[in-house]
């Protein structure tokens, strides 16, 4: 078998102070899988994401990205290879321009300004952004700033991408254009939601997350639907 | 291009605006205290540049405004404590105290003035990009520009209560101060949850601490000629005493 490209073993994690969020989780996803990750609210899908780039890392357990695990020493490169696109697109933009934002990435890694500027552009066209480049995110529309904000993640050229909750705050037409640009999109993909249309339409895996463990990893035709807790 | 764009100072480099703005708040807040006559003279500077780059003087004035009650503050000691007199006008004796007070505001005010414009015409990034190329240590840039990014999330927050509590008051717009404390509590919980999410951002996309900076700025005559005009006026403003040059000039005539 391929080395994954994201691999969870055995992984537990608890917040400092509160109770345990992760219990025992293990899966692994293949380079160009399309997963989805599905649970009630509180679930801990969002603390399992902020694992696969090493923003929290495991209590016990390991997380590898391609076959590499992340420890304080890697956290870096793992986060070049993983893209993170938030839930909150206001969490994500902070820079004063769309364009400054989506350069923000690739200035931090280094890169010649020429290569910013080419993946600057690239990223703004297959997001649909290049028209309001130059603007404030304060002053975009909420579908305008998700587009944006999965734009400064695709400048980092990551060859995983990471999605917690989408479409939580996007209107019909809004989530209709994002659909279309995730699903053109060659990356591997674990995207969190509780929207199982949105699933179906963009994954043929699921994972199914129960108080902080895995209820069910398999393909998403034979998810149990509803997703009732279990307790 | 058109002559009405090239004057545009939005176009000057944020290094040459630093620079110039430097050079005036020194020049001007050098001056002793007693020389209300030659301070007036460096309102020049604000109310020539706001139009220059499309800001109404009236409104850059109002908003340094906002300023006054510390300035009334600092200076209000002097007219209590310095009753020495200075000059008598229509009979009334005016003590020194007051003109250093009304020395204090004009120059509180119009410093104030100077670095709205900076901050409003080259964006306060760009003005911490500019401190960094200019010598500042990456570090002091990068904090002074989270400072300023935590205080919009501060107010972004506080807008949003905001709203919440209107939503829910029924049309009653009175605010009880017993509820100060709670939203200013919640506020600051609100604050530091968001830039923590904020932060989380920043890292998952290779921040470490230090601004990468963009090499967009480009030093143009344009920008030489903007430093030479303006750095010898704040200079001759500085040492030649203008009110007396011009009385004196009267007197000839
Ligand atoms: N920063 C945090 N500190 C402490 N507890 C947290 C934090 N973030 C989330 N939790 C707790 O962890 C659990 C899982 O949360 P989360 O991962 O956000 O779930 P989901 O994304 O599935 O809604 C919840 O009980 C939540 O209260
Ligand atoms: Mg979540």
């Amino acid at each position: 078998m391929n080395t994954p490209a994201l691999e969870f073993k055995d992984v537990c994690f608890s917040y400092p102070g509160g109770h345990e969020v992760l219990r025992h989780v293990s899966f692994s996803i293949q380079p160009g899988e399309k997963v989805a990750l599905v649970g009630l609210n509180g679930s801990g899908k969002s603390t399992l994401l902020l694992h696969t780039n090493g923003l929290l890392l495991a209590d016990t357990g390991t997380v590898s990205v391609n076959g590499k695990v992340i420890g304080r020493k890697n956290v870096e490169e793992c986060r070049k290879i993983v893209g993170m696109v938030f839930q909150n697109a206001d969490d994500q933009l902070f820079m004063p321009t769309v364009e400054t934002d989506v350069a923000f990435g690739p200035r931090n890694m280094g890169l010649k300004e020429e290569e910013v500027n080419s993946r600057v552009d690239e990223a703004l066209r297959i997001t649909g952004c290049s028209s309001f480049r130059d603007k404030a995110p304060f002053h975009l529309s909420g579908g305008q700033k998700k587009m944006a904000s999965i734009a400064t993640v695709l400048s980092m050229k990551p060859n995983i991408l990471v999605f917690d909750e989408p479409t939580s705050s996007l209107d019909f037409a809004a989530e209709a254009q994002l659909i279309g640009i995730i699903d053109r999109l060659p990356h591997t993909i674990l995207m969190s939601t509780h929207d199982m249309d949105l699933a179906r339409r963009l994954c043929t895996r699921a994972i199914l997350m129960d108080h902080g463990a895995i209820a069910y990893d398999g393909p998403i035709d034979t998810l149990p639907y509803p997703l009732i807790s279990t307790l | 291009m058109k002559p009405a764009e090239r004057s545009h100072i939005g176009d000057i480099d944020p290094r040459a605006l630093l620079l110039v703005t430097v050079v005036y708040l020194v020049a001007m807040l050098s001056v002793p205290l007693q020389r209300t006559d030659m301070i007036i003279w460096f309102a020049a500077y604000p109310i020539i540049s706001a139009p220059l780059a499309h800001i109404a003087y009236e409104r850059l004035f109002r908003n340094s405004l906002f300023v006054l009650p510390l300035l009334v503050f600092i200076g209000i000691f002097n007219p209590i404590y310095d009753r020495t007199p200075a000059f008598a006008l229509f009979g009334i004796t005016i003590n020194s105290g007051w003109i250093s007070f009304i020395s204090i505001i004009i120059r509180g005010l119009l410093a104030t003035q100077a670095l709205l414009l900076l901050i409003r015409v080259s964006g306060f990034n760009e003005m911490c990009e500019a401190l960094h190329r200019l010598g500042c240590p990456g570090a002091i840039a990068t904090q002074l520009l989270m400072v300023y990014r935590y205080l919009s999330v501060l107010l972004e927050e506080a807008l949003t209560m905001q709203h919440a509590r209107q939503a829910r008051s029924y049309g009653k717009n009175s605010f009880k101060a017993s509820l100060w404390g709670p939203f200013v509590g919640q506020l600051l919980l609100r604050t530091i949850e968001r830039s923590r999410r904020i932060n989380m951002a920043m890292k998952a996309r290779g921040f470490n601490g230090t601004l990468s900076t963009s090499p967009n700025m480009h030093w143009t005559t344009a920008d030489t000629v903007y430093c030479l005009v303006w750095i010898p006026v704040f200079f001759s403003l500085r040492f030649i005493d203008v009110s007396a040059l011009l009385l004196t000039l009267f007197a000839y005539c």
